[in-house]
């Protein structure tokens, strides 16, 4: 009799507790882990393949508007024209050229129009060894001055290169100096990193560096 | 049964067995609501999903593949991402080209450190978007050192480069001695005649030991099933390379060979704005990577003292 209130009230307890432990794994009351935070999707202009700037030959060859290189819609021809300085002899650009800012070379070292502009023919330019080239040649002036430059980027080794590496399957193109540098400034422009990884641990905002813990 | 037939005159008259009527129910009721409790407790089971079909469970080990039965499993991996994705990929088993054997250069003194490379290596490559799987990871080192240890890898100016840093990107160095290789004890990942190292993700396990043996920290772990926008999903796709991978798989960078099979170039070197990153065959004494070992300061291989003989190499402008 004792034996048997004792096995009841063992089963029953049993039984109520399979029971609780079945509403507990139906409603899953323990396993609710928190959602991992969604990572925002990156913009797609950080996976454009676009240069950063845009050459004549290539505005040539898309038939794009060529207004900016035709110098003699305002300057008159066979008369040069006349360059002026201020009184530390630094070029003083003219209101009409005001986007050009002149940043080739350190310490104004190339403060001429007509180191590369030949004065005689705007519409061409001038090597300092006596050739006329046309603006779709830019790259042959840059490397009359920009040696080593030139011929690495000849080699494949400066710049960009797009398209096949096997050029037996396929073509390939080499973007001219002035696809990506300004000639009247060449130093490459800072830009906008893409987003920095998202680490394991993510909080919504970036780990502390490596460099902050040590 | 702990209910003697004899224990008392209150007990109902046992039956045959010598269980009585109330000693079953009580049984009985403790047998169903455990049942059901384990039931209960099996309920996650209902969320599973993607089970492998038995052609995927089945599927034998890539290089065991007849290219018959390579033309069936290309067909069902393109049957199964147009059902989860709704797009028809392009899915291709390119093999490596005779004579080739590829080879990349990176130009320290050219990074400027924008991360573009690493977002269109993400875009080509159909890796998880969140959470995050990027093969590339730049540096942004110190000036004069070469001290990874205080590289920063989250940097994020408003605008690079930075003053007193350059900036390093590290991904897969496609080594030929590559310690990934030795360690995998199902031979899931090998390196192929053009110096990819590859993974076969049906044949990996997850075990994540060539995660564990590479120095570089280059190969990512698909802890969940990875997600990609169906609007974002590359369909351009290789076996070995850019298909989805399945949870719990390694995967890594692999010159973006569906591309570079194809005689291409990889995603990165394309999206680079600096003309930082050179890829090429070797084997060809008039490619750029060529030139560049022969002519430039090439002066690293990352780790070069482990041995692992990286086909990655990093250089400066003379």
């Amino acid at each position: 009799m004792k034996e048997s209130e004792r096995t009841s009230i063992v089963l029953t307890i049993i039984t109520g507790a399979f029971a609780v432990l079945t509403v507990a794994f139906l409603f899953n009351i323990w396993g609710h882990t928190a959602p991992l935070p969604q990572i925002p999707l990156v913009d797609p202009a950080f996976i454009q393949t676009k240069t950063v700037r845009t050459s004549y030959a290539e505005l040539a060859a898309s038939k794009q508007d060529l207004s900016d290189f035709d110098c003699y819609g305002c300057h008159e021809k066979g008369k040069p024209p006349i360059l002026r300085f201020d009184d530390k002899h630094i070029l003083v650009v003219p209101e009409e050229h005001k986007d050009i800012v002149m940043g080739h070379g350190r310490n104004n070292r190339n403060n001429l129009c007509t180191n590369c502009h030949d004065e005689n023919n705007l519409e061409h330019f001038q090597t300092r060894d006596g050739r006329e080239l046309k603006f779709s040649e830019s790259s042959q002036l840059c490397g009359s001055c920009h040696g080593p430059t030139f011929r690495d980027w000849n080699a494949g080794a400066h710049g960009r290169t797009s398209g096949h590496w096997n050029r037996e399957m396929g073509a390939f193109t080499r973007k001219d100096c002035v696809s990506c540098h300004n000639p009247h400034s060449p130093k490459f422009p800072g830009r906008q990193p893409a987003p920095a990884p998202h680490t394991l641990h993510f909080t919504g905002k970036p780990s502390p560096s490596a460099e902050g813990e040590h | 049964m702990s209910d003697h037939p004899s224990n008392g005159e209150r007990n109902p008259a046992p039956d045959a067995d010598g269980m009585s009527r109330r000693s079953f129910l009580r049984m009985s009721a403790v047998f169903g609501s455990g049942l059901a409790a384990l039931a209960a407790g099996l309920s996650p089971l209902r969320e599973l999903q993607n089970f492998p079909s038995l052609d995927e469970f089945m599927q034998k080990y890539y290089k065991e593949l007849t290219p018959a039965e390579m033309e069936k499993v290309l067909k069902r991996i393109e049957l199964e991402v147009e059902r989860q994705y709704g797009i028809r990929p392009h899915v291709r088993d390119l093999k490596p080209i005779d004579g080739v054997e590829f080879a990349y250069c990176l130009n320290l003194t050219r990074c400027i450190g924008c991360r573009k490379c690493v977002h269109a290596c993400v875009a080509e490559n159909n890796q998880s978007r969140s959470p995050e799987i990027q093969y590339i990871r730049v540096l942004q080192m110190q000036n004069g050192s070469m001290d990874m240890e205080k590289a920063v890898h989250d940097y994020n100016p408003e605008k690079v480069p930075e003053k007193g840093h350059f900036y390093m990107p590290v991904q897969c160095q496609q080594c030929k001695n590559p310690p990934c290789v030795k360690v995998c004890p199902v031979h899931a990942t090998w390196q192929e005649p053009d110096g990819i190292t590859v993974i076969d993700y049906n044949w990996c396990i997850g075990c994540r030991y060539c995660e564990a043996a590479c120095p570089y920290w280059a190969r990512r772990f698909n802890f969940t099933k990875p997600t990609i926008p169906k609007d974002r999903l590359n369909p351009n796709m290789d076996y070995l390379s850019n298909r989805p991978r399945p949870q719990g798989t390694m995967e890594k960078c692999h010159f973006c060979l569906q591309r570079t099979r194809a005689g291409r170039y990889p995603a990165c070197v394309e999206v680079c704005p600096t003309g930082t990153r050179k890829f090429g065959n070797v084997l060809d004494p008039n490619s750029e990577v060529s030139y560049i070992l022969k002519n430039k300061r090439v002066f690293i291989q990352l780790k070069e003292e482990l041995g692992t003989s990286p086909r990655f190499f990093y250089y400066f402008d003379v």
